[in-house]
């Protein structure tokens, strides 16, 4: 590979991977407003502004780095506590993350050079941000170390200012007979800050009988004002550290500090320990101290031979903890972090990226195996050999197995297009001047990514029409009794191996009188027809109907509804209306989990056989003997139009008698598919036809059957418009022109 | 990848008005004539069999075929160049080419032929332009003219002929009322 197309490569990837952090950074951004604790969040944040900024650097993408440089320097200052949280900030870093987005998707299309009109616009961005950074009071600082240092006063004690040390001091028993003199460390003390508070702690002094004049008994309790660290403090104690117990502890702010500092520690650091040394939280004396206290605890108890007393060796962080060598929220800071850096490399473990057309080749190789299995199969029951039979059946099992964990693999959660919509309602709600919160439930029900994909317009058109129509102005909202804010939920949950996505508002509800005004002056129906609700709400999906009074640019203008359901039925799926005027609206739509395999029902009319996918499938009956070449049969007193699949198909059937009727349903609709012979359920992966069938009607895709063969899969929506089609053609009486060329 | 015949690098020759270069092609009977395909974009060549036949299609579009797992759409070349319909015998092979669309995605394609012959090696040379009129199909189908054992040898021009987008909108013409009405 040439140095050109390594290059090439390692910018696809920081690409991929800055689309990756941007998104994560908006749904941040989106989040941070009603984030109690937004540290984490606000972190997060800046890492991906960051990384970015860094990235671009070394593919020499200046514009990106000038203009993400000065992002991060805002965000550096909402970090620091220097700027608080708002929405006029959020407001503003928005665009700016709009804006790195659109010129990291310049560097996909090849763009790497700076575009002037761009830069302008970032500058414009810029300006505005910068507005925050400069506004900035000083009484507004106090954001984000508040929460731990609030919780620390309370643990510690009230007097202890910033900056401060506390520390315990019991010397040594030996000390004087060494030659150290506790006050001569005292007065060094003072030479690294000064001393605040200093209490002797004489509660070791025996009777007076009993002291031993060379023997020290003393204690102190000192609170140091020192600029100094902790490792230099301890220096001073360096010469009776083995005799002596000595603990420093940093106070207020300085604990603030280190949680500050654990938290920016790089995430290789996953030993406890080691972060606590880092941090300068304790020293690498105390942490040696601490071990080897441990290692103590662990023999002995191997040594016994006791495993409970094993289990219970107190861990790492305890044992520090006892010794006063941290204090506790330093400590579980510290812990926090060590699971931070477990969990992240358990993600990383366990999720790989991988070429969605590999995946899709491995896919259809399977269902070639799956094929091919069937027709080994199939060839076994010729042979009266048990043994072979067994085998054949147990692969069978396996493959379809392997079939289900290939599929899991394309299974991609919902909630990465649900994200997308925070930024849209909050977007949108704006523009409309409407309250309105999003949310979000299911969002990790799995479905496969094709659908995914393909879902997120329908969906668009669907929020924003809730939005726009579904949800009132806050004072018609007030006037009705209901909150001002508006809400809209986005929910998906599986169902009977379909996935169900709803679109629910607390709106006005559909207006069915509205509607069928609106159907009767556009002849959709007749005055005086009797329509369920159900079949009223349907109106709504016809091509350019709209009851919107007024037009806006969101939508109103009627085209909307019916290409979501054209969408939605493009993806094996249904969309039903629940409603109730003054109530809300819901949207439910139904689609399959994958779009890979379906679930077919096997029909054979003369030489073919032809799959129904099951879902439109609603029952089999036969045809009574006496209906003849009738376009219609009784079905318990409901009228039935028959559909000959020998007709419409174009297929010789030989049989004269014995026909049967399969019960298919498509939009409220029923039609009976009149075939030959049953055959029964089979699951089976589709194939599309390819570009020359682009026009074919009636037709969804074709599967191949386990004898090889190939069989057409029915599409029933389209066959249902043929038919109607075909129909009128007929009532006009206008033979249609036929050309087969 | 399966083990396809695959010939070159897949590309497919698209020479349009100009003769044929010479090289490596098979000749084939079809309605009594003799043509030719240049072998680069064949893959292989299978019996026939176990066609299913799709409904509502233009009479040149046979069906489909199982390929390894890939559905295959078959041509009757006869029906294409308009000469009627071709009749399924004992030697009747498909011949399956690799065709490529506008859309850049290669599309394998299955042609019935009456019987397959042999691969034979054509010079420049012998390579005539094709007529304006009188071989009896279209002549932007024809990229040549090759005389071999005294006999011509019609050329064809694969890119035209197995026009993915062509016959796309054909069919488009002629779907709307299903044939058996």
């Amino acid at each position: 590979m040439s140095f050109d197309e390594e290059m090439k490569n390692a910018l696809k990837t920081f690409t991929l991977e800055s689309l990756e952090l941007l998104q994560d950074m908006e749904e941040h951004l989106l989040n941070l407003e009603d984030d109690e604790a937004p540290a984490e969040r606000i972190n997060a944040i800046f890492r991906a502004a960051h990384t970015i900024k860094g990235s671009s650097g070394v593919f020499g993408l200046t514009h990106i780095v000038a203009f993400t440089h000065v992002v991060e320097s805002v965000l550096d200052e909402l970090r620091g506590g220097r700027i608080g949280v708002g929405s006029e900030l959020v407001a503003a870093l928005l665009p700016c993350c709009d804006h790195i987005t659109l010129l990291v998707r310049n560097v996909v299309d090849g763009r790497t050079e700076e575009d002037a009109a761009l830069t302008a616009e970032g500058k414009q961005l810029l300006d505005e941000l910068n507005a925050f950074t400069q506004a900035a009071p000083a009484d507004k600082a106090v954001t984000e170390f508040k929460c731990p240092r609030e919780q620390l006063q309370k643990l510690e004690n009230d007097s202890v200012k910033d900056g401060n040390w506390h520390l315990s001091l019991r010397f040594g028993a030996d000390s004087f007979r060494d030659g150290m003199d506790p006050l001569s460390f005292v007065s060094y003390l003072r030479t690294l800050g000064d001393i605040v508070q200093l209490v002797t702690i004489c509660q070791a002094l025996p009777p007076a009988d009993e002291m031993d004049p060379e023997t020290c008994y003393l204690g102190f309790e000192i609170e140091l004002k020192s600029s100094a660290g902790k490792a230099e403090i301890e220096g001073v104690f360096e010469f009776v550290r083995e005799s002596s117990i000595i603990r420093i502890l940093p106070y207020g702010s300085g604990i603030g500090e280190f949680i500050e500092l654990i938290d920016e520690l790089p995430e290789n650091l996953s030993y406890l320990g080691e972060i606590l040394v880092a941090a300068g939280a304790i020293t690498r004396h105390e942490l040696d101290d601490a071990l080897h206290h441990q290692q103590n605890k662990m023999q002995t108890a191997r040594e016994q031979g006791n495993a409970e007393a094993e289990a219970a060796v107190p861990a790492l962080g305890e044992i520090l903890v006892k010794y006063q060598a941290v204090s506790e929220p330093v400590l579980n800071a510290a812990l926090e972090k060590q699971k931070q850096v477990k969990e992240k490399k358990n993600q990383e473990a366990q999720s790989i990226r991988v070429d969605a057309e590999r995946l899709d080749k491995l896919i259809d190789l399977i269902g070639e195996l799956v094929i091919a299995g069937a027709g080994v199969n199939l060839r076994s029951r010729l042979f009266a050999d048990e043994g072979l039979k067994e085998m054949t059946g147990e692969t069978m099992r396996l493959i379809e197995e392997v079939r289900d964990g290939a599929l899991q693999l394309r299974m991609v959660p919902i909630g990465t297009t649900f994200s997308r919509f925070q930024r849209v309602v909050r977007d949108v709600s704006k523009e409309l001047g409407k309250g309105i919160d999003l949310i979000v439930t299911g969002g990790d029900t799995e479905v496969d990514k094709s659908v995914v994909e393909k879902i997120g317009d329908p969906l668009m058109h669907l929020v924003r029409n809730a939005m726009d129509h579904g949800i009132e102005t806050a004072d018609v909202r007030l006037a009705c009794g209901k909150p001002a804010r508006g809400s809209l939920t986005l929910k998906a949950y599986h169902s009977s191996g379909s996935i169900v996505i709803e679109v629910s508002d607390d709106g006005g509800g559909l207006n069915r009188e509205r509607i069928l005004a609106k159907a009767v002056e556009r002849g959709l129906i007749q005055a005086h027809d009797v329509l369920s609700d159900h079949e009223v709400y349907a109106l709504i999906f016809e091509p350019g109907f709209s009851t919107a009074q007024t037009v806006s640019n969101l939508s109103g203008r009627g085209v909307g509804m019916d290409v979501v359901k054209r969408n939605v039925t493009a993806l094996r799926g249904n969309i039903e209306v629940d409603s109730r005027l003054g109530a809300g609206t819901t949207m439910r739509i139904h689609l399959p989990l994958t779009l890979a395999i379906i679930d077919g029902f096997l029909v054979g009319v003369g030489k073919a056989t032809f799959v129904i996918p099951l879902d439109r499938v609603i029952e089999c009956v036969a045809l009574p003997e006496d209906a003849g070449e009738r376009e219609y049969m009784d079905l318990r007193g409901e009228v039935l139009p028959l559909v000959w699949l020998s007709q419409v198909f174009d297929v010789e059937s030989h049989q004269q008698r014995r026909h049967n009727v399969v019960v298919v349903e498509h939009a409220g609709n029923k039609a009976g598919f009149v075939v030959d012979r049953l055959q029964g359920e089979f699951q089976t992966v589709i194939k599309p036809l390819g570009k020359l069938f682009t026009y074919i009607k009636g037709v969804a895709g074709s599967t191949i059957l386990g004898d090889g063969k190939v069989a057409l899969i029915v599409d029933v929506p389209t066959l249902f418009e043929f038919c109607e089609r075909a129909n009128r053609h007929a009532e006009h009486a206008l033979p249609a022109p036929s050309h087969a060329s | 990848m399966t083990a396809m015949a695959k010939t070159h690098e897949g590309l497919p020759v698209t020479p349009s008005s100009v003769s044929a270069d010479g090289g490596q092609y098979l000749t084939f009977v079809l309605g009594g004539e003799v043509y030719a395909l240049g072998i680069l974009n064949i893959k292989e060549i299978i019996a026939y069999g176990d066609l299913t036949e799709v409904p509502m299609m233009p009479a040149f579009v046979r069906g489909v075929i199982n390929l390894r797992g890939s559905v295959v759409p078959v041509i009757d070349l006869l029906a294409r160049f308009g000469k009627g319909c071709t009749s399924i015998a004992k030697r009747t092979g498909i011949v399956i080419v690799e065709t490529s669309s506008e859309a850049d995605d290669n599309q394998d394609i299955g042609i019935v032929v009456d019987a397959v012959n042999e691969v034979v090696d054509i010079g420049r040379r012998e390579i005539e332009p094709p007529p304006s009129f009188g071989a009896g199909i279209r002549p932007d189908f024809i990229s040549g003219m090759a005389k071999r054992n005294g006999k011509f040898v019609i050329l064809l021009n694969n890119a035209r002929v197995l026009s993915v987008d062509e016959m796309t909108a054909l069919s488009g013409m002629s779907h709307g009322v299903p044939a058996g009405e």
